[in-house]
Order: structure tokens, then sequence, then C-alpha cells
């Protein structure tokens, strides 16, 4: 299902990659896409979008603009639209997101908010920063 | 005007062929200029920085890695160097082992260095430091447990299963994202791949690794753990090569 979604096809040109053998602690802040395959321990945030991939395991908090989650996340996540997550994935942690699709066999335990009001809204004030 | 600096290890006789090619060759292109023998040196730095005051154009170093390494920290560390050494340009005559520095500037063998000097394709790079030594392609770690703190906000924990390299210029073309290394950037790249699946590629300014062992810069000079990995705010301007691994 999300190996077909072409809006994460770009993750193959992440600025930021975590292979699966890697251990990262800390705060991870970016600008670009960031893939991790690896471990991370702290917090993930990046104005772009964010991969965890299904060895991934992540003890953080993570804030993107999209993300695609198809491993293992103990922490809360904000993404500002669209958050796919996969039938691999074991969340938990609260979830805030604009818009959400979960593949069947994810596991989630926490509160899901989905606000696509809250994506529209990021949409306009962008449109509106690009026609300035 | 040109100056050529023949490293040390190039007076031994089996060099000798190769630096009588080279110096026909220069000879034929016009291109031959003063040649300083590092061997009968004592202060490289002092020889190098009057070569420059006195309005040498380009400085070639003849040797291998080390010989570049020598070269260019000679022609970078004064003070003087942005107002009248950045537009002193940098090259290479590859000879003898340990040249990826050439390399990576599409330079592979001493004859074709000549006609790529004679062309004169300029291009404006970024210089690594590692502890108090410069380096141009690469920094390898090697421990067998470091810790690797990036930017001041994480750390990347690695060991000798994960042999890790940070990157200016890269120079193996067989590294799968080694297209993505940017020697212009302002930016270092650390790249650990283990597999093919198994890759990690992180864009950084400052790297502080920490642990035992050393650092291997250029494939030449060591420097001890622990050492902080970043670039000088000077650029170098080099001579290039059509098959260069950058853009």
């Amino acid at each position: 299902m999300f190996n077909k979604d072409e809006k994460f096809k770009k993750f193959k040109e992440a600025e930021t990659i975590i292979g699966s053998s890697i251990k990262v602690k800390g705060n991870f802040h970016g600008k670009g896409d960031i893939v991790i395959e690896g471990s991370l321990e702290g917090s993930l945030k990046t104005e772009a979008n964010v991969f965890i991939g299904e060895k991934a395991k992540i003890g953080a908090s993570i804030e993107a603009d999209e993300a695609l989650i198809i491993g293992e996340i103990n922490g809360n996540i904000k993404v500002k639209k669209y958050l796919a997550i996969g039938k691999t994935a074991k969340i938990t942690g609260d979830i805030q997101c604009g818009e959400i699709s979960i593949e069947r066999g994810a596991s989630i335990t926490g509160q899901i908010i989905v606000s696509a009001e809250n994506a529209k809204k990021i949409e306009i004030k962008k449109n509106k920063e690009e026609e300035l | 005007m040109n100056t050529y600096i023949y490293d040390d290890f190039l007076n031994k006789g089996r060099y000798r062929r190769a630096l009588n090619k080279v110096e026909i060759r220069l000879t034929d292109l016009g291109l031959n200029g003063k040649i300083i023998r590092l061997g009968s040196i004592k202060n490289v730095k002092e020889v190098i920085q009057t070569e420059i005051k006195n309005g040498v154009k380009t400085i070639v170093a003849v040797g291998n890695n080390a010989t570049a390494n020598k070269v260019i920290s000679a022609m970078i560390t004064n003070k003087a160097y942005d107002f009248f050494q950045k537009d002193v340009l940098f090259s290479i005559i590859p000879i003898g082992d340990n040249n990826s520095i050439a390399t990576s500037f599409g330079i592979k063998k001493e004859e074709e260095a000549c006609n790529i000097l004679l062309a004169r394709r300029i291009k404006q790079i970024d210089i690594g430091i590692a502890g108090n030594n410069i380096f141009l392609n690469k920094v390898e770690i090697l421990s067998e447990q470091a810790e690797v703190k990036i930017n001041e906000d994480y750390i990347l924990e690695i060991n000798k299963k994960t042999p890790a390299k940070i990157i200016n210029l890269n120079d193996d073309t067989k590294l799968s994202l080694g297209k993505r290394i940017d020697p212009y950037d302002n930016k270092l790249n650390l790249i650990i791949e283990k597999k093919i699946n198994d890759t990690t590629f992180i864009t950084g300014d400052d790297f502080k690794i920490s642990g035992q062992g050393k650092l291997l810069l250029d494939e030449s000079i060591e420097v001890l753990l622990p050492a902080e990995v970043g670039l000088i705010k000077e650029k170098i301007n080099i001579i290039v090569g059509k098959d260069r691994s950058f853009i």
C-alpha cells in the first residue's frame, strides 16, 4: 500500500539517513527529509518529511510536515499534514495530524487527533506566503 | 608562473622515470617553472609563503596525498591568506601510491596532470580540518568504540563494525551516495556504509569524536582521538580535470 505512495518516493533522496545498525541519542533537528532505519532516543523534528523504517526503534517525540511510519515508536507524534501508518508499525504515544491513513495490522496505543482543518489552515497560510 | 613542489620520496630512483616524463611534458607545453624539493627544506611554510608573496600563480604538489596536504597547509595557514593568496591556484601531479585527492580532482596519471594544468579548469572547494590538520577528501574514524557528537545536538555510537567516514570531497566511485557529496556547500557528510541497504548519511559542520582510537586524514595523516572535525573558513582554488568526482 505505502510502497506505491508517490508522496514518499523522494525519501530515497532524504537529507539524513540513519542506517539500521546505528544508534542515535539526542535532539535530531533538521530542515530536510529524514529516514530512520536504526534506533533513536531523544527527539526528532523536521520542517519536511520523516520515514520510520520497519526495523527502526524510536524512543522519541516526532514532529514533521508529513510522515510514513512502519517501525516501532515510543513517543508522541505531531504531523502537520499527512501521516501514513503501515501494517508493521507499533506506536505507543499520542498522535496529532492533519490527515491519517492506517493500514490493517498496525498497533497504536494512545490518543489520535485528526484535524483536517489544521492541515487546511497550514496549506492556506503556505499558499499566501508563496503569493507574497 | 608555476612552482612545483617535489616531495622527499621522489628522490628514490624508481620515481626518476616518471619525473623525467613529467618534466619533458611540462617543457613541451610551456608550463615549466621553479622546482622546490621538500627534502632540502626545513620550513616548508616559509618557502611556500615566499613564493606566494613573489607572485606565483599556481602551486603544484608533485607526489601524493601527503604532499598535497603539506602544500595546502603551508598555503592557507597565514593571516594574509584573504589578501593575496586567494587567487593562487593549487593542483597535483600524482606520483606513487595514496593519490585519492588527485583521483577526485580527475587526475589519474602524471602526464594527464600536465594537460590538465594547461587547460586550467578552476573550481573553489571547501577545506576540512581535524585536530590541527587540514584535509580535502575524508577523515576515516578508526576506533573499536567511539561517539560522534554532531552539531552539538545528537550523538551517534559507532564501532569497528560500523566504519565511519567524514567526507568533504568524495574519492570513492563505489560509494552509493557519493554523488550527493558536495565540496562547495560548507558542509561535511558522515557516511557509514555497512551493506547496500544499511547506509547512514548525515550532513553537518561540526563533528566531535570521542573514544579510543584515531582518525586517518586523506589516507596519510593520523590524528589521535578525541578530536574535532569541521571546515575552515578559507576555500582553495584548484585546477581539476573533466573526470573529477564532483560537479
